[in-house]
Order: structure tokens, then C-alpha cells, then sequence
């Protein structure tokens, strides 16, 4: 090729190309302005919404149902017969909405009102420090740690039947104080600790302790700690010991150094033996208080008994979550409860129930239960005062909707 | 009220001897992934919940939730949540 067409050739290459280039990027400014401007708005409206560090989330549950029973006592002799139908009441109705706050990752806060027709309560209230690994630290108004069943298992969307068992939930007051807990790897198990501070309960005049909002009666304060061992490495059993110690008289009183000692042991094993998720919990609780003189109120006569207090469960249930179809989301529950309160006191009574129930699961927090409960009590309450009042027994059938909200 | 202290100081002691122990993690458990760890622990108390119910915020917190009710430890927590928001 001759050198002079060669430089020719190259030169109007080069003009065609800068022309081509100063149009192209003529038209590119234009775009790019369109794109910056929608860009700015777009990056506007992120910056509006971006998540800070804080989240406040509104779950908590709601238990909607019917009772209907029929209650039949024996009294020196004659027997009087009861029967009820009803939709909700304390027993089968709660609203609680469950409001919590967090505060980055080192902070939440916990509030939980509950609605029913005993009136507006609060379930708990409490601030949580994430203090470290394995570390938590708690104030407010708390559940305390006396087993698992009242904080871990009474949700009416996560309690297999639609009672609770007598006397187990009842003795895990919740009080004002503070707490440390955690949950720690030990090789292939796992422990956890709790451990809380608080008010303690309040000893009335007639031998039964009182707890929940209420005003603190004596200097002293309740150390309550509950220490757990999950000894497989697939979690699926859990074992709990717990313990609750006080003075719990008011200040000034006679009874003002009356100890009350509390124990509890908690159990709960879960595996899937497929196709069945077999579920297994139980609860023993003790409850011994310094034998004293109490105030028998109609007269305000003294007299004395062995404050001593027992409650437990044994609860089983199977579900075929291995199967297909509707078979899936059916459960069937079976629980006996024993609840012993103290023999020639106002209040004594030797109560068991027998409880089974069936459930369809709607959704993985919501359910449909139908339970049907026995229950019979021997009084034990003091003859001599006439408390006793003979021999109760009671079937009732739940029909109960529970959700996680 | 010796008792107490006594009781209260085992109690410690004990906490005390695990927690210095809990560094030994068994590779068996340092394996398991978010998945194994949401299955076996959601179902000790309830149903293992679908990861579609809440929002990748949301699951954040109530991973603490759950952290303070199940007393998960904190690879578990972290594990499960992770899990949880994909």
C-alpha cells in the first residue's frame, strides 16, 4: 500500500469518527441528565425510608372460646348440681397484644397488657441489656424464673389444650426487680441460667400468698433462679430445676420473718420420630411456708396449719407433621394435673383433672382446640372452722381459637 | 438465710465452672446451620415458624425475644435469625 492513500484513508477514518463520537455524546448528556435527576429523586425518597436502628414490632396473642359444663357437689349428703354455658370469660378470652422496642442490638424493651374480663392487666413490662455472649440483664416488671410453664409455655396459641394446669401457673408470681439470664454451649450440650432479684410475694392473714403489682410489704426481697441442662446436642430435651426464697409477712406483723421456700422442677422432651412429633413436658412445684398463726377472717380466731403446697403436670402430645395432606395439622394432647393445697386450712383441697384435647393447626400459629376436661376436688379445708365443703366434680367442654398476632 | 447465701453461692459457683468450660464448643454443634438450629429449637415450645411471617427487621427482633424466653446461646440466636430473614 502506498503511504499517502494509507494517511488519507486514516485521516477521514478519524474525522467520521470524532464526528460520530461528538453526536453520541451529545445525545449521552442529554440522557444522563434524565437519569441523574430520576437518580436524585430515587435516592430522596431512600434516604426517607431507611431503616434506622430502632424497630418497634406489635405481636403478642389472642384466645377466643366456649365452655360448657356441669359440676356436681356432695355435702353432707346431698348433692346440688350446676350447669353453664359460656362464651368468653377469664378462663376463655384474652386479647394481649405484645409491644417490643429494639434499641439497636444491645436493647429491648418488652410490654405486654393483657385484656380480659377480670379488666386490663399487665402481663410483664422489662428492659433487656444484651450485655454479652451468654449474658442478659433485665428490669422491670417481670416473670419470674420459677420453672418454664408460665414463661415459656401458657400462650393459648402455644399451649396444646385450652386450660392451664391448676396451681403450676399460679405459683410463678411476677414482681418487680431484676434479672440475669443466659443461655450457654457446654461441648455438645447446652446449660442456661437465670437468675432474678425481686419484691417477693406478700403472706396474707389467712395463709395464701398474693403476688403480681403490688406494693412491696417488707424490707426483705426474694431471690428466685432457675438453672437448665439441655444434655443432647439436638436440643430436644430439656431439664429444669428452680428455686424461690423469701420472707414474705408484712413488716411490723407477727409474722413478719416468715420464710416461704419454693422448688420446682421442669421437664420437656421434643422429637420427631417421623412421621410423629412427640412432645412430652411436666412441672412439679413445691411451696412450704413457716408454720404460724394465722387469722381465721369471719371471726378473726387463730389457728395454724402446714402451709405446704404442691402442684405438677405430666403432659403428652402427638402430632403427624412427617404425613401429608390434613392429616399434618391434626394433634392430640393429654395432660393429669395434681394440685394439693395445705389439709385444715380455709382454703384446703386435694384437686386432679384429667385433660385431653383435640387440635387442628390452621397455620403454624393458629389453632382450633376442642378439650374436654374432668376435674375433682376432696376438700381437706378445716372441718372445725367450717370450711370443709365436700367433694366437687366437674366435666367441661373447650372450644377454643388461638392466635399469634 | 444462710441457706439462701449458701444455695446462692453454689448456684455461682457452678454458673461460674460451666461458663469458663463453655468455650469448648463441640464441632458437631459449631457445624449446624441456621435451618437445623431453627428446627430443633423453635419446636422445644411451638411450631417452627415459616421465615415469610415477618420482615428481615422484624425477625431481628424477635430473635431477642426469643433469645430471652428460650435462652438460646448467642450462635444459635445469630444462626436462626440469619436463617430466618432470607
Amino acid at each position: 500500500m502506498k503511504p499517502g492513500k494509507s494517511f488519507s484513508r486514516k485521516f477521514v477514518c478519524a474525522i467520521v469518527f470524532l464526528t460520530h463520537t461528538s453526536f453520541a455524546l451529545a445525545q449521552q448528556t442529554s440522557v444522563d441528565s434524565s437519569i441523574l435527576e430520576r437518580l436524585n429523586e430515587l435516592e430522596k425518597k431512600a434516604s426517607n425510608s431507611k431503616q434506622g436502628e430502632d424497630q418497634v414490632l406489635i405481636a403478642g396473642l389472642a384466645t377466643i372460646g366456649f365452655a360448657s359444663f356441669k359440676s356436681t357437689n356432695t355435702f353432707n349428703g346431698t348433692t346440688s348440681v350446676s350447669k353453664e354455658n359460656s362464651f368468653p370469660d377469664a378462663d376463655n378470652f384474652e386479647l394481649s397484644p405484645m409491644f417490643l422496642w429494639r434499641h439497636g442490638k444491645k436493647f429491648l424493651v418488652e410490654f405486654e397488657p393483657s385484656f380480659n374480663n377480670n379488666g386490663l392487666s399487665v402481663n410483664w413490662a422489662d428492659v433487656s441489656w444484651f450485655a454479652a455472649p451468654g449474658l442478659i440483664v433485665r428490669a422491670g416488671y417481670l416473670v419470674l424464673p420459677f420453672g418454664t410453664y408460665a414463661k415459656r409455655e401458657a400462650s393459648g396459641w402455644i399451649n396444646k389444650l385450652a386450660t392451664d394446669p391448676m396451681g403450676v401457673a399460679d405459683m410463678t408470681p411476677t414482681d418487680y426487680g431484676v434479672e440475669v439470664e443466659g443461655g450457654l454451649p457446654l461441648g455438645s450440650m447446652k446449660i442456661n441460667y437465670d437468675l432474678a432479684l425481686s419484691n417477693g410475694n406478700q403472706l396474707l392473714q389467712d395463709g395464701t400468698l398474693t403476688n403480681g403489682n403490688i406494693s412491696d410489704n417488707n424490707h426483705n426481697k426474694t431471690i428466685t433462679g432457675r438453672f437448665g441442662i439441655l444434655p443432647f446436642s439436638n436440643s430436644s430435651l430439656e431439664l429444669g430445676v428452680s428455686g424461690m426464697f423469701g420472707k414474705v409477712g408484712d413488716q411490723g406483723s407477727d409474722i413478719q420473718n416468715t420464710m416461704s421456700k419454693s422448688y420446682a422442677f421442669d421437664f420437656n422432651y421434643v422429637k420427631l420420630f417421623n412421621p410423629l412429633l412427640i412432645n412430652i413436658k411436666a412441672q412439679y412445684n413445691i411451696q412450704n411456708i413457716d408454720k404460724v398463726d394465722y387469722v381465721n377472717s369471719p371471726d378473726s380466731s387463730i389457728y395454724t396449719f402446714e402451709n405446704h403446697t404442691k402442684a405438677y403436670f405430666v403432659q403428652g402430645s402427638l402430632r403427624p407433621t412427617g404425613a401429608s395432606g390434613f392429616i399434618k395439622n391434626v394433634e392430640l394432647a393429654g395432660r393429669y394435673t395434681l394440685f394439693n393445697t395445705p389439709a385444715n386450712s380455709s382454703f384446703g383441697s386435694d384437686q386432679h383433672t384429667v385433660t385431653i384435647g383435640l387440635n387442628y393447626w390452621l397455620s403454624w400459629r393458629a389453632v382450633f382446640k376442642i378439650t374436654y376436661e374432668t376435674y375433682k376436688a376432696n376438700s381437706t379445708a378445716s372441718k372445725d372452722l367450717g370450711y370443709y365443703n365436700g367433694i366437687t366434680n366437674t366435666n367441661t367442654l373447650f372450644i377454643h381459637f388461638a392466635i399469634q398476632l | 438465710m444462710k441457706k439462701i447465701f449458701v444455695v446462692g453461692i453454689l448456684f455461682f459457683a457452678v454458673l461460674l465452672i460451666s461458663m469458663i468450660d463453655s468455650c469448648k464448643v463441640s464441632q458437631k454443634v459449631s457445624m449446624k446451620s441456621g435451618a437445623q438450629l431453627w428446627a430443633e429449637n423453635c419446636q422445644r415450645c411451638h411450631n417452627t415458624p415459616s421465615p415469610s411471617s415477618f420482615s428481615p427487621e422484624q425477625w431481628e427482633t424477635i430473635g431477642m425475644h426469643m433469645q430471652t424466653r428460650a435462652l438460646l446461646t448467642e450462635d444459635e440466636k445469630k444462626k436462626i435469625v440469619e436463617f430466618l430473614k432470607q
